[in-house]
């Protein structure tokens, strides 16, 4: 990435920062605090973002607690955050210029030092980061003076400023690094003042956030309820102003009717995806996935599996990707195609596929029974079988034990799954590796793009897996909150710019 | 008496060893890896081997059992791997929850089966007996989780009068805690009321068929005083031994009401233990709900003795 692009980027949000502004200091003749109940379907395991990666944790700390030297905005643009500048001509060396006058929670002042001992202790194999390969990259992290930091990199990573904007890069005080399991530190705009295992977690304003004027509210509760029929119940009897994640989308209608709730459908960065085993027969042939993926019609594993809402994928990149290109025509539903693919493969009568699903996510079972339906008409006779997630993660994702599964791929960025031989879709392909590690080294940002272009084309020519749909971000409140994010980019639940309107 | 207790409280230390080792055995052979889990699928599998190894599940089971046994044994259950906080005081939280439910659950079970079940004794084969038999089929046929979605419905969705779940805790006072706990414990003792109601009908109806019975009422005495007196006193056995079980079950049961309701108790604990192989805390709350069972039974035991004085503890 050049400075011309991210420059031109940074005026572009500026200029639309300012239009939101205007827009919204119209519509939102008075943004009013107060306090606000989330529900949310997973109580977070732990509040540390940087022991584990799961959402269930980001939902709650990332940018209410904990920020990060950038942010992804609602839009899915790098903003500066924690940084108000960096600069880098190579790709390389990154430096850093950190805000001034921002305290942690504990009245300290975040310094360049802190940074330091961020990024360290990410690249460190003894701290167990669960990102730590992102970092790996990392070659030395330089303390300039108290508000500027130099990061330089083994090789050229243009993806490395996003690497800075995970959740798992938030920036805390050394000082609490043995309690963020428990009470997580930062300098976000809400401070985690209780939380009550198993019922609920209480956040409430950080009075000396460095952004003047946030957040709006005064306190907000998070409750946990898994079950989406109780969700829902607790909506509509106003137990809950907002559900965050977790209701079905069979709710959709029936809260759009609701005159007191307002109903927000989004894009994710959340790829729902059949996985084959790429190294076991039949799918270590090329013709046998084409043919699979030619027997599915992904319309009606929308309407069937998330009543139509969602978006329709061909590749391994979201719509919020700004690389994103829709490839999906390339191999479209062709029930005849496939069975004439599965003949010339020497499957004639088809073949025995067992389908490992991990009920936890509702939404694999229910894309599963529809394309158990689809795969008999071209003579595939596959199975379901219903797996517990802990197990899921052993047989499927660690040892590859299994032929086809289905689960959401949430992580932005990740289309170098593809590129690592032992992930769990087992697919070795030497010119896709080949290409993704020319964009990663990669500065043009036009060159880049022509790189994703074409590694999203090849993965829909060579099917190592096939793309189903992205899954909708799905948010139910109250009439009369406003500021929540329409799209996810990032597995935040930013709550910053939230308020009651009058 | 005292030989008797001392041999009960025997049994049940030998259970609860019994219990010890086969939760220990039951949560290591669980396929599933507690480090996997908290890595995820967008860690990495080596990152998985060094938490492990930090964790000390690397070490050979005989030891990490000796271990977890030795600091139980002065009280220490071990800290749950997802919370960072002691089992013990996760157990004894989750108990202001799980305890009043089931004991409001049990209240509400016994006030209406008991009575309901003699009732239809009374009525045999009339229509009061087939009307209450016909409650308790539905009671056993309505599963748990749908009867208090049912009631969400009705009490928080539509009148409004309780919310829909949640539990704020007893500071918040002892009535809204209570109040708070009413549809869950409703729910929950509707299927066990089923059948104890059938029990005490059965039970009831046995007794009647008795000889001294019959001489009671040939000798003129009232059939209040023929049900309550005579009858209902020797029928309490069965009675009180299906209760006891039921207690027990009420206590498992919860689990599923607990999600309905989302209310933090012992078995929403052990069902999110369970999926995120949070191993000291499934350990723990098996543990500790394995003895509670152990000791519901010694109290029913006992009682026997206090209804039924021919029976006697050597």
């Amino acid at each position: 990435m050049t400075m011309w692009p991210r420059r031109r980027w940074l005026g572009l949000s500026v200029v639309a920062l300012v239009l939101v502004a205007v827009g919204s200091a119209a519509a939102l003749a008075q943004p009013r605090g107060g306090s606000l109940v989330v529900q949310v379907p997973t109580e977070p395991p732990g509040l540390d973002l940087t022991a584990s990666p799961a959402s269930a944790i980001a939902a709650v700390v990332f940018y209410n607690a904990q920020e990060a030297l950038v942010k992804v905005d609602r839009h899915g643009k790098l903003v500066p955050w924690l940084a108000e500048r960096w600069y880098t001509t190579d790709s390389k060396n990154y430096t850093f210029f950190l805000r001034r006058g921002v305290h942690f929670h504990n009245g300290r002042e975040m310094k360049a030092a802190d940074v330091k001992y961020v990024l360290d202790r990410a690249v460190n194999p003894e701290t167990k980061h669960p990102y730590r390969v992102q970092y790996e990259a990392i070659q030395d992290v330089i303390v300039k003076d108290e508000s500027t930091i130099s990061v330089t990199l083994k090789h050229p990573d243009a993806t490395f400023l996003w690497t800075v904007a995970r959740q798992g890069s938030v920036i805390y005080p050394r000082e609490a690094v043995d309690t963020l399991k428990t009470q997580p530190i930062g300098t976000g705009p809400f401070v985690v003042s209780e939380w009550v295992r198993g019922d609920r977690i209480v956040l409430v304003k950080n009075k000396d956030y460095w952004q003047k004027g946030l957040p709006h509210l005064d306190k907000v509760t998070y409750r946990f309820i898994a079950d989406p029929n109780s969700a829902l119940a607790a909506l509509k009897s106003g137990d809950v102003d907002v559900s965050g994640f977790g209701l079905g989308p069979e709710s959709v209608d029936e809260l759009k009717k609701d005159g007191r709730f307002q109903v927000i459908l989004g894009d994710s960065t959340n790829d729902v995806t059949l996985s084959l085993n790429n190294s076991k027969k039949p799918y270590s042939d090329k013709q046998v996935r084409l043919a699979i993926t030619h027997a599915i019609n992904k319309e009606e594993v929308l309407r069937g599996a998330m009543f139509g809402h969602g978006k329709i994928l061909g590749s391994n990149v979201d719509p919020l990707n700004p690389y994103f290109v829709d490839v999906s025509k390339r191999v479209p539903y062709d029930p005849a195609k496939a069975k004439k693919l599965l003949a010339e493969a020497g499957y004639p009568t088809g073949f025995d596929a067992v389908l490992k699903v991990a009920p936890q996510y509702y939404y694999t079972v229910r894309t599963a029974e529809v394309l158990v339906n689809q795969f008999a008409k071209v003579g595939i006779r596959a199975k379901i079988e219903q797996i517990e997630w802990g197990q899921w993660l052993s047989q499927v994702w660690k040892d590859a034990n299994y032929d086809m599964s289905i689960i959401g791929h949430a992580e932005a960025w990740d289309i170098g799954n593809f590129a690592n031989p032992k992930y769990y879709f087992r697919w070795d392909s030497a010119d896709f590796q080949k290409l993704f590690k020319e964009s990663e080294v990669t500065v043009d940002d036009k060159k880049r793009r022509e790189l994703y272009v074409k590694m999203q084309q090849m993965l829909a020519d060579e099917a190592p897996a096939v793309w189903l749909y992205m899954h909708p971000r799905l948010v139910a409140a109250k009439k009369g909150v406003t500021g929540i994010w329409k799209d996810l980019p990032v597995p935040s639940f930013d709550l910053s710019e939230v308020a009651w309107q009058k | 008496m005292r030989r008797y207790l001392l041999r009960r409280v025997a049994a049940l230390l030998a259970t609860l060893f019994f219990v010890s080792v086969l939760v220990f055995i039951v949560v290591h052979v669980l396929p599933g890896d507690p480090a996997l889990i908290i890595i995820g699928p967008e860690g990495s599998p080596e990152a998985a081997a060094r938490l492990r190894k930090a964790m000390g599940l690397d070490r050979p089971l005989p030891v990490q059992y000796a271990d977890w046994v030795g600091h139980a044994l002065r009280g220490d259950l071990g800290r749950s791997i997802q919370y960072d906080v002691p089992v013990t005081s996760l157990v004894l939280s989750r108990l202001q929850v799980t305890l009043p439910l089931t004991l409001l659950a049990g209240g509400f079970m016994v006030a209406a089966a008991v009575p309901l079940g003699v009732f239809a004794a009374t009525r045999h084969r009339r229509l009061p007996d087939y009307v209450t038999m016909a409650l308790s089929q539905l009671g056993v046929a309505v599963p748990g989780f749908w009867a208090g979605l049912l009631l969400i419905l009705l009490f928080s969705v539509r009148l409004g009068w309780v919310q829909s779940g949640g539990f704020d805790g007893w500071g918040q006072g002892v009535w809204p805690a209570v109040k708070s706990l009413l549809l869950p414990a409703v729910a929950l003792g509707f299927f066990q009321f089923a059948v104890l109601a059938r029990t005490t009908r059965s039970a009831v109806l046995e007794v009647l068929r008795e000889e001294y019975v019959k001489t009671a009422r040939a000798k003129g005495v009232g059939e209040t005083s023929v049900l309550f007196r005579h009858t209902l006193g020797n029928a309490m056995i069965p009675i009180l031994t299906v209760a006891g079980i039921q207690l027990g079950q009420l206590m498992a049961g919860s689990i599923v009401l607990e999600s309905v309701f989302y209310l933090p108790g012992l078995g929403r604990l052990a069902l999110g233990a369970i999926s995120a192989r949070d191993l000291p805390v499934v350990q723990g709350v098996v543990l500790f709900v394995a003895s509670m069972i152990v000791m519901i039974n010694v109290a029913v035991d006992i009682l026997y003795g206090v209804l039924d004085p021919r029976i006697r503890y050597e």
